[in-house]
């Protein structure tokens, strides 16, 4: 078998494999056949207010002012949109921290469902003409966080089927893709135009009415998304919660806010309060609530003014409260009509894209529901999500949502996997095929 | 949320308020305005925190709104030079930028993929979108505080749940120099 026909400078022995899941949010490189990708950087360019100068990726969390610092992304809607801008970045990736010579490697990256044919284009610009890479490999991350998940749990029902439905909650936007065999079935994959992006800057929307002015802080509002959203089980119910004063309501939760003196960074002010709601859950119904309301309702009152006021609370620390914007903002994964979205929600997506498939196929699409990218990472994610789904599935079908290994990473995990094969070599565009005939010619071998 | 810093009888006064009052309600009653204003509401959503030009295309909108207001005459005036060269930067910036290809946003370059000339059975960015709703029915969130919201406003079509929001509301949102 000939490897890497045009590549004959790696020499004799094996030419090393960077893998590179791009996504919108963050990058993770690394190399192929290791387990964790080197380094995680996330994929913008950032400017503190104080500075004129760009910085990139992972240097963000070397800036001291982080309050209102500007961010400049190359992926818009989830798609490479500012080939300079992401240039600059795989630069630092590939120089400062894998520290390689791409000509003497090849590349596997994972491009995004359904990328414009001018987009691939511009990225094999970059990745043949700019960097000079040997070969590059296309993949995609639904199938990839699949065979990833098959290898970890090899007795399990996917990979004795081979057969699952992903659900790629991202950055930009939620696929829920069938994958069969090992590939994605790319007639039948839907889409959401909601993501952590879409998430984050709701609730930005919502904090900057209630509370403070956030709407030049998407950095910090990540932030407080990542550590204090979750996903609600009863929403009315838990809404009713929300707006209970006192002890009762253990939706109340206060992030202190960096004020870049004291505190560079944010943080939950108790943690412990704030993951309350794990155990509340698990009982039946609070009843003994209203006992002890009445003197936590003065002492909540006078904090709450104090903040109101837009007066340094007891610490002097900028504190913001949040109560059902903690699970208001993920519910708009499932419900985005409220959002006033004319698209239906994550359950309903995936029903859609079952259906798309063979009939044969749906039985073990539900029973194999896999999840995957950061947005699922919500707190009660998976049980809202079978909550919502169980309904739609005709009766006789089992319904199985799990969560993969490392939702993050997993695309990543099994572009390793995949880099260390030997399909790799044989299917890789190398440098002088893409001489030779183009992009577009080249890029027929990775429909989907 | 500075409501203490203008009394209702001062916002009464404003010839601001006299001239575009009418001009805002109107508005804001449009239903296609409305919508429109959803529209660019979900846009913002996609939205990164990279505020370097929308200063300038605010304050041209403004200025339009001011336009036969005697006591911004001299203002404007002063300012005029201002714009001027804030505009000619804005310009230079532009050139610069074309030089460099400035990016355009994906929805350009969807349009321009022209993938509506596919045939029918390849799957494309469109085909893959999930649709509309099975039902139509939409909760409403109270835009003040959240809760599950009954009432709407005659003025705006912002939702609240009970009089204390509205109270908010008509305070921050709906209008409110024109009280």
């Amino acid at each position: 078998m000939a490897r890497g026909g045009g590549g004959g400078a790696g020499g004799a022995g094996k030419t090393t494999v960077v893998v590179l899941d791009n996504g919108a949010g963050f990058c993770k490189a690394g190399f192929g056949g290791e387990t964790d990708p080197s380094v995680v950087v996330p994929n913008c360019m950032a400017r503190p207010r104080s500075a004129k100068k760009w910085v990139v990726g992972d240097q963000i969390s070397e800036v001291q002012d982080i309050q209102g610092i500007s961010i400049r992304r190359p992926m818009d809607r989830g798609y490479l949109i500012n080939p300079d801008t992401e240039k600059e970045i795989w630069e630092r990736v590939f120089k400062t921290h894998l520290k390689i010579r791409p000509s003497e490697c090849s590349l596997l990256l994972v491009e995004p469902l359904f990328n414009l044919p001018s987009i691939q284009k511009s990225t094999d610009e970059i990745v043949f003409e700019e960097f000079g890479f040997q070969s590059l490999f296309v993949a995609n991350a639904p199938a990839l966080s699949h065979n990833y998940q098959v290898d970890c749990a090899p007795d399990s029902l996917i990979a004795k089927s081979n057969c699952s439905l992903v659900v790629d909650a991202g950055f930009s936007f939620t696929h829920a893709v069938p994958v069969f065999d090992g590939f994605v079935v790319n007639h039948a994959a839907r889409r959401m135009n909601l993501g952590g992006k879409a998430l984050t800057n709701y609730l930005k929307e919502l904090v900057s009415y209630r509370a403070w002015n956030m709407m030049d802080e998407t950095y910090i509002m990540e932030d407080v998304k990542e550590k204090l959203c979750l996903c609600s089980l009863d929403t009315a119910a838990d809404l009713d919660v929300a707006r209970s004063r006192g002890r009762s309501n253990y939706f109340l939760c206060d992030y202190i806010l960096p004020d870049g003196i004291k505190h560079k960074r944010g943080f939950v002010k108790n943690p412990q309060a704030a993951s309350a709601y794990m155990h509340k859950r698990k009982k039946v119904e609070p009843v003994d609530m209203e006992e002890d309301d009445d003197e936590e309702i003065a002492e909540k009152e006078e904090t709450r003014s104090a903040t109101k006021a837009g007066l340094p609370a007891k610490e002097d620390h900028q504190i913001l409260t949040l109560t059902n914007e903690r699970f208001l903002v993920p519910e708009m994964l499932f419900h985005p009509a409220d959002l006033g979205m004319n698209e239906a929600g994550l359950a309903e997506c995936i029903v859609r894209a079952v259906k798309a498939c063979h009939p044969t196929l749906h039985p073990v699409m539900y029973s194999n529901v896999l999840l995957t990218g950061g947005s699922t990472l919500f707190n009660g994610f998976k049980e809202r999500l079978e909550n919502e789904l169980r309904p739609l599935v005709p009766d006789e079908f089992e319904v199985n949502v799990q969560s993969v290994d490392d939702p993050l990473l997993a695309a990543w995990k099994g572009g390793s996997m995949l880099a260390a094969s030997q399909d790799f070599h044989t299917a890789a565009i190398t440098k002088r095929e893409y001489e030779e005939s183009g992009s577009s010619r080249c890029r027929r071998r990775f429909m989907f | 949320m500075d409501d203490e810093l203008g009394t209702p009888a001062l916002r009464r006064s404003s010839t601001r308020a006299k001239k575009i009052g009418a001009k805002v309600s109107a508005v804001l009653a449009d239903p296609n305005i409305r919508a429109q204003a959803a529209l660019a509401r979900l846009d913002a959503l996609e939205n990164d925190n990279i505020a370097v030009e929308a200063i300038d295309v605010d304050d041209d909108d403004e200025a339009s709104l001011d336009d036969e207001e005697q006591g911004f005459r001299e203002k404007k005036a002063a300012k005029g030079t201002k714009r001027k060269t804030r505009r000619a930067k804005a310009q230079a910036m532009e050139r610069i930028g074309n030089n460099k290809k400035t990016p355009r946003s994906f929805l350009e370059l969807l349009q321009e993929a022209n993938l509506e000339s596919l045939p029918a059975h390849i799957p494309t960015y469109h085909k893959a979108a999930v649709g509309p709703p099975s039902s139509g029915a939409r909760r409403h969130f109270c835009t003040v505080c959240g809760y599950l919201a009954p009432y709407t406003c005659t003025r705006c079509g912002a939702r609240f749940c009970s009089s204390r929001c509205k109270v908010v509301h008509n305070d921050t949102r709906c209008q409110k120099f024109l009280q």
